[in-house]
């Protein structure tokens, strides 16, 4: 299905949209609070155990405070890791609109995927306002580059998404993979420590994670305002809309075949 | 000019894989991806072709599990058919299930959004027509409180609040008017019956013949995933109505058929005119022929009994050969023939099974029971089972007196 054709559907994925970010803190006294507590939360419990604990010291930090250099990079990782275990559920948890009324499969994994992202750039935001606010030296300039970098970002979320919900249909058992899968792939990627401490060895593998890349980057954006462009940015930006447009193909091609399968 | 039809079937078919093992998951989704290979399945329909034009309306019947309701969802675009063509030149507003498209948490009014958005309005198209979705469920306050806590009657007249606002070009309904209390059915079908005149047409599935017969032009049964019958409405809701009655009937005699050898039993039997030609149909108040073979383990005459029951099995008549001192007339060794003839037989128009038993000599056991069917023929406006005799006389003088007495 070409995108445009998704176009008559915008009212309904903007309704999926708020249903989602609606509906998860339905019910909830404090509401979106709860969306930014859990990143606070691990962003608490890394800064006593690598500040006050490990005592960490490396040369990126460069003057900042370790809770900046993990700050910059957890909003946009868990964006990413719960938009992705969000998105591959979304066909099965949404079983019943599939049953019954015929629409676009995949409005239900761009709506999770994008709600997510949504709430987690917001907090983003939020807590760069506070950390700039409190006198962190950051590069606020670059952050048109680091929406743009999300932006990638959430096309390949969104690919991935895709793929993984599709096959949860059919095999029920990427629901259980996603938790390990998720928890080495954090590890995989440069959060907690920078890139440069991992010897080269390992370097030369963890250059194949796209997620390396969009760390570093977005850290070295707002830490250090390298805007600089350059051909690794566009070999990404392709690879993301590659990722994006596999996905669907994935996705539509068994979506007429959900409903067997639900 | 011909008006393209809305809704063309050709040859649809729809199989559902059965998979159970790990391997065969990996396969399947190898071939769904690259369209190739075969997948084990099973068939929850075959073959149907169908066609529906504008203003017209078609009933859906068939038993629990025939594939009415996969039919529904493969013309909703819903299910993806396994083969054959489908066309569909309209909008299509569908009531496939109780509740489909609403989210349980949710009030009223925020599902309303849902369920339109879903079959494809816009925001202010919603909010123009959110006054008459409101009024037409008439829920009163529970508009605001959330779904979860509603009957499910309330459900439907919220879903079907939202179809009727949409007013599309096909509405497709699968029996969800059975869930709503009596002024509410009244009411949707009285829109119903307006969206018709006005040229809208229908796609209704139901239990109940009553609506088919009063909403639906015409009917299609839907037998083990095929299409059994289609035509008028009224012709095809009989037909599956007897069918019905039929099947009841059998469920109910196959308990009591025993049939072991050296018992008294009817080997065969059948039915004749006067003339002796076997028939299974016949002219009412003709002459009906019951003959029959049986069999007697000791060389006895057996007592035989005969009944006419209606095709539900409500019994008409019976009576048994002791009762004429008829003996059955020995046709070969251990084998006794019979034959009972009815003049002028007064079964009206309609389908009835003769049933027959084989008893032991003294007429205190009763063996077994055959059955086959008649139908009778004939026109008449005469209603139930049987003609009795009678004539109509004129009034006498004295029935004035009598209807004085009554007043005083």
């Amino acid at each position: 299905m070409a995108i445009r054709k998704l176009w008559p559907y915008r009212w309904l994925l903007l309704n999926f949209l708020s249903r989602e970010i609606k509906g998860r803190y339905i019910g909830s006294v404090s509401g979106a609070f709860w969306a930014l507590l859990h990143p606070l939360a691990l962003l608490a419990v890394y800064a006593l155990v690598f500040t006050v604990i490990f005592r960490v010291k490396f040369p990126e930090l460069a003057g900042h405070s370790f809770i900046l250099f993990v700050a910059v990079a957890l909003w946009p990782w868990l964006s990413f890791q719960e938009g992705a275990q969000r998105g591959a559920l979304a066909v099965q948890n949404g079983s019943g609109l599939v049953k019954k009324v015929a629409f676009p499969h995949e409005l239900l994994v761009h709506a999770s995927v994008l709600s997510t992202y949504v709430v987690h750039v917001g907090g983003f935001l939020l807590v760069l306002a506070v950390l700039a606010l409190s006198g962190s030296d950051l590069h606020l300039l670059s952050l048109p580059l680091v929406l743009l970098l999300l932006c990638m970002q959430f096309l390949f979320t969104s690919g991935l998404s895709l793929i993984l919900a599709a096959l949860q249909v059919l095999l029920k058992d990427v629901e259980h993979l996603l938790a390990p899968l998720f928890m080495i792939w954090f590890y995989a990627t440069p959060v907690l420590y920078p890139a440069s401490l991992v010897p080269p060895q390992i370097q030369q593998v963890m250059a194949w994670n796209p997620f390396s890349y969009f760390i570093s980057r977005i850290r070295d954006l707002l830490m250090t305002g390298n805007s600089q462009i350059g051909w690794q940015d566009a070999v990404m930006l392709a690879a993301c809309l590659a990722v994006f447009t596999a996905g669907r193909w994935f996705f539509n091609r068994l979506s007429p075949y959900f409903e067997d399968f639900l | 000019m011909q008006p393209a039809p809305l809704i063309r079937l050709c040859q649809i078919g729809k199989d559902y894989p059965s998979v159970s093992t790990s391997g065969n998951r990996l396969r399947m989704i190898a071939s769904l991806l690259f369209r190739r290979g075969e997948i084990p399945h099973f068939c929850a329909l075959q073959g149907v072709s169908l066609e529906l034009k504008a203003g017209e309306s078609l009933g859906l019947i068939g038993e629990n599990g025939a594939g009415k309701s996969t039919l529904l969802k493969i013309i909703a675009g819903v299910v993806k058919p396994s083969t054959g063509q489908i066309e569909v030149n309209g909008r299509i507003g569908a009531l496939l299930e109780l509740g489909s498209g609403f989210h349980p948490e949710y009030s009223g009014l925020e599902n309303i959004h849902l369920a339109a958005a879903l079959m494809g309005m816009s925001h202010s198209e919603i909010d123009r027509k959110l006054e008459d979705i409101v009024q037409f469920a008439d829920i009163g306050s529970h508009i605001h409180e959330p779904i979860k806590h509603y009957s499910s009657g309330m459900v439907v007249r919220l879903g079907f609040a939202v179809a009727t606002a949409m007013r599309p070009d096909i509405l497709i309904t699968d029996e969800v008017l059975a869930v709503g209390d009596e002024s509410f059915q009244k009411k949707c079908i009285r829109w119903i019956e307006g969206y018709l005149a006005q040229g809208g047409t229908l796609l209704l599935c139901s239990h109940s013949m009553y609506h088919i017969q009063t909403l639906c032009q015409k009917a299609v049964w839907i037998h083990g995933g095929r299409m059994h019958m289609y035509g008028n409405s009224f012709d095809v809701t009989r037909e599956y109505l007897t069918y019905h009655e039929e099947k009841n009937c059998k469920a109910e005699h196959q308990e009591h058929r025993v049939h072991p050898e050296g018992i008294y039993q009817i080997r065969s039997l059948w039915l004749e005119d006067d003339a002796g030609t076997e028939i299974a149909e016949l002219e009412m108040g003709g002459v009906l022929r019951i003959c029959g073979v049986a069999h007697s383990p000791d060389e006895r005459p057996p007592v035989i009994l005969f009944g006419v029951a209606r095709v539900d099995g409500t019994s008409i008549y019976g009576t048994h050969s002791n009762e004429t001192a008829y003996v059955p007339g020995r046709i070969a060794p251990a084998t006794y023939g019979f034959c009972v003839r009815l003049p002028r037989l007064p079964l009206l128009p309609g389908k009835y099974t003769i049933r027959a038993h084989a008893m032991d000599p003294e007429g205190l056991r009763l063996f077994d029971t055959v059955n086959t069917t008649l139908r009778v023929t004939g026109q008449t406006r005469d209603y139930s089972l049987c003609r009795l005799e009678h004539e109509w006389l004129p009034a006498r003088p004295d029935f004035a007196e009598r209807e004085r007495g009554v007043q005083e």
